[in-house]
């Protein structure tokens, strides 16, 4: 079942003179794990914010084709209301904290306050997120003393605690040590395989490939292509859409070694050391 | 160019941020490296003069680090802070720079000159009357870039400077660093993008709690799998598929490992 | 994390009380001596508030501020005491100077006033988390929009002040001089300044992108993770306050 569906999507912010997002058209199934990758300014964090609402309610600009979540257009709801089916976690880890409540308990409790969830059925959901996020040891923590990896877990947590059956990240570890990055796709992983759709906007090529069931390519607001982490990485042009392939792929292309019965290179580490295993090196 | 001898220093009485690190830096670009609260920034910032050490001496080009006031030691030593927000004051592109140089009392025309080689260095000769805040932010970090090296000091320090970099804005990075090398300048790095440390850097430093891990030609750093694994450090992609093949030296690029292949075929 | 309310956490009875008791209890403190015009009545007043700081186990927190009320104070006690209109009664002299009786008099009610409101006042703001009482606000009526720009000045101030001293550093490292005369600091302020409400403005942006995926402005009822605050005993108090005040003013209009 297709749980997005984006149709002619065009947008421009406003004072701008150019399209953010031109002509956009995709759909997502259920349980999907999509990564966005391009170059900066190609339109990622826009995307990610037009299928949360962002684009258009927040900024207003000039705004066309549609959006459906669920068969939601998203154009007639408001941002309160795709919430409810859509969470999104951000770049930087501090600007999420709401600096409004003491403990990440508390903070986690937040968005579910506003949408109207009763007591008792908050407490039940923000244990359950404290544990599948791996913060219940911080949870009597004032927000901003946390280290970054665990900031970013407890935005995830506070998003998923509201139960959307879509995530939407932007670049959620840029700004985190490797450790602390680690920590942040772990938990991404773990939601994806709980059967939540995943939709992952990064720079990290070999994070990419390693986690995404299929990429989607943005250069200048336009979609290039939409197709699995193999197909993709494994196009001629992408060094002209601004984007390196994840440097197992880049390896193998110089040697010509493609995966077996395929015209795909490896993308994964994995896949390098199954395609190289026995030559001799 | 740096020597730093028992130096040791703590926020809070009790708890050491760094303790008796001892390091001689000379020309060869270095990369520092750890986890985050290894103590890194605090280690540049003290090299800097922003903080006095509690114990330990720093020299840089002879200066005695902690009888110079941070102002005066800019002439010497230049910090590229993280967040090039915290900076950016100025109306255009071209003051920003100069606002650095006309600050440790360089003539007007002089500022002007190095600001004008600053800013073609870093790629931003286009956007020399633009406003700072209508850059991209891969822009500004260029920007904040170019306002160091138009004081011209002999160290310049970059905090993560690839965060918020795509492949065209690493790229960049890449030609300013060597750029400074050919002047004959130390760069040093603060920064969690091993590929890019493995390709571009002679000297890497690994912190891990307080104290320097690992110190040594990239390269020897890179081939101590355990000892990075304790600073929760992941060797470069490419030097971990050439370890799982079983080659024995340390691969660092994807040239070395192409080449390597070469050779061997020619065998 | 350093926050710039005063809230002391600790357990008391007097913690255990909700805010609009307390809310209440400023009131009674205010208009009570103002009503019965009594020495007596404020000198009590003042009395039963430095008990209930004890009893909330606080006090210690309370000197500072008093100590900066009294520097006021003193002020006052010496300009009035000294240069009062109505001053007749010479108490004692100082040399060329004399303290009047009128003038003393009249300082010490307003000290009496002010030491009122204030001990009043530390009740409130040292015995309940600001967010607790905004909640109780917001649950009263008050717009949960307001609620959060309150209660996040807080926690948000702190931050602010923490991004101020990085942009110091880096304004340094540029070779500006920060410390010294007061024309260099004079200089330095443009440059801290410009940075500070810069990132204030983006950060605002960001986080209200957050704050909407949120659902904060969701139209549905809001609830909250916490049971409203009430003490068995809150009832009771506050009809005594109210019904302390009331008979305090049918005294003082038929009595």
């Amino acid at each position: 079942m297709n749980k997005i569906v984006v149709e002619g999507l065009k947008y421009k912010y406003p004072l701008s003179d150019t399209l953010a997002l031109d002509d956009l058209s995709f759909q997502v199934k259920e349980g999907e794990f999509i990564g966005i990758i391009g170059k900066n300014s190609a339109g990622k964090s826009t995307l990610c914010q037009a299928l949360v609402g962002l684009v258009p309610h927040f900024y207003k600009g000039a705004y066309g084709g549609k959006v459906f979540i669920d068969g939601l257009e998203v154009k007639n709801q408001t941002i309160a209301d795709i919430s409810l089916k859509v969470g999104m976690v951000f770049q930087n880890p501090f600007t999420q904290v709401t600096g409004s409540k003491m403990t990440v308990y508390e903070e986690i409790a937040f968005g579910l306050e506003n949408i109207g969830i009763p007591r008792s059925e908050m407490i039940a959901r923000i244990d359950y997120v404290l544990d599948l996020l791996k913060i219940e040891q911080v949870k009597d923590q004032n927000p901003f003393d946390l280290s970054g990896g665990q900031m970013q877990r407890m935005a995830i947590a506070s998003i998923i605690a509201m139960k959307p059956d879509i995530l939407v990240l932007d670049e959620p570890t840029s700004q985190l040590d490797p450790a602390g990055s680690e920590e942040v796709f772990q938990a991404i992983q773990s939601l994806s395989k709980q059967g939540i759709t995943i939709i992952l906007a990064e720079h990290k090529m070999e994070k990419v490939a390693l986690y995404c069931h299929r990429v989607l390519l943005l250069d200048d607001g336009k979609m290039v292509d939409i197709n699995t982490p193999g197909k993709i990485f494994s196009r001629g042009d992408l060094e002209q859409h601004g984007v390196a392939a994840p440097v197992y792929t880049r390896v193998c292309k110089e040697l010509g070694v493609r995966k077996a019965g395929t015209s795909e290179f490896p993308v994964t580490l994995a896949e390098a050391e199954s395609v190289l295993r026995g030559r001799k090196i | 160019m740096i020597k730093v001898s028992d130096l040791s220093f703590s926020y809070r009485k009790g708890t050491p941020v760094l303790s008796g690190i001892n390091l001689e830096l000379d020309q060869r670009s270095t990369a520092i490296i750890g986890q985050n609260g290894a103590g890194k920034t605090t280690f540049v910032k003290l090299l800097k003069g922003l903080l006095k050490a509690d114990e330990g001496d720093i020299f840089v080009n002879n200066h005695h680090v902690k009888e110079t006031t941070a102002a005066e030691l800019a002439k010497t030593i230049g910090l590229v802070f993280q967040n090039p927000n915290d900076q950016m004051f100025k109306r255009t592109v071209l003051d920003e720079v100069m606002f650095g140089p006309l600050n440790i009392k360089m003539d007007k025309q002089q500022a002007k000159e190095n600001a004008l080689m600053a800013i073609r260095m870093v790629d931003l000769q286009g956007k020399l009357d633009i406003n700072p805040h209508d850059l991209s932010l891969s822009e500004k970090k260029l920007l904040c870039i170019a306002a160091i090296v138009a004081m011209d000091p002999d160290i310049i320090i970059l905090d993560e400077p690839t965060i918020a970099q795509d492949h065209a804005g690493k790229e960049k990075i890449k030609q300013i660093i060597k750029a400074l090398k050919d002047k004959n300048k130390l760069v040093m790095t603060i920064i969690h993008d091993m590929d890019f440390v493995a390709e571009n850097f002679e000297r890497t430093i690994v912190f891990n709690e307080g104290k320097v891990l690992l110190d040594g030609d990239t390269r020897q750093v890179f081939s101590q799998k355990d000892m990075l694994k304790k600073a929760h450090v992941e060797p470069p992609g490419i030097t971990q598929l050439a370890e799982m093949l079983g080659i024995q030296e340390t691969i660092l690029t994807v040239e070395e490992f192409i080449h390597r292949n070469k050779e061997a075929a020619r065998d | 994390m350093k926050s710039i309310s005063l809230y002391v956490d600790k357990e008391s009875f007097i913690h255990d009380f909700d805010p609009i008791t307390k809310l209440l209890y400023i009131l009674f403190a205010l208009f009570l001596p103002l009503i019965l015009l009594s020495f007596t009545v404020s000198f009590i007043s003042v009395g039963v508030s430095i008990v209930l700081l004890m009893a909330a186990g606080v006090i210690r927190k309370t000197i500072p501020v008093f100590s900066f009320v009294f520097l006021v104070l003193i002020t006052v006690v010496i300009i009035q005491g000294l240069f009062r209109p109505e001053n007749e009664t010479i108490l004692f002299q100082i040399g060329p100077l004399a303290m009047y009786k009128e003038g003393l008099l009249y300082a010490l009610t307003i000290t009496l006033r002010v030491m009122n409101i204030v001990s009043a006042f530390l009740i409130l703001v040292l015995t309940t988390k600001p967010s607790d009482l905004v909640e109780t606000l917001v649950r009263k009526g008050m717009s949960p929009r307001i609620g959060y720009v309150i209660v996040s000045v807080f926690q948000i101030i702190p931050e602010m002040m923490a991004s101020m001293s990085t942009i110091t550093d880096a304004q340094r490292a540029r070779g500006m001089e920060t410390e010294g005369k007061l024309s260099v600091r004079m200089k330095a302020f443009l440059p801290l300044l410009g940075p500070v409400i810069l990132g204030a403005l983006i950060n605002t942006k960001e986080r209200a992108l957050a704050l909407e995926v949120r659902g904060f402005n969701s139209h549905v009822p809001k609830t909250y993770l916490y049971e409203e605050k009430t003490h068995a005993l809150s009832k009771w108090v506050q009809a005594i306050l109210l019904l302390l005040l009331v008979g305090a003013g049918v005294w003082r209009i038929f009595g």
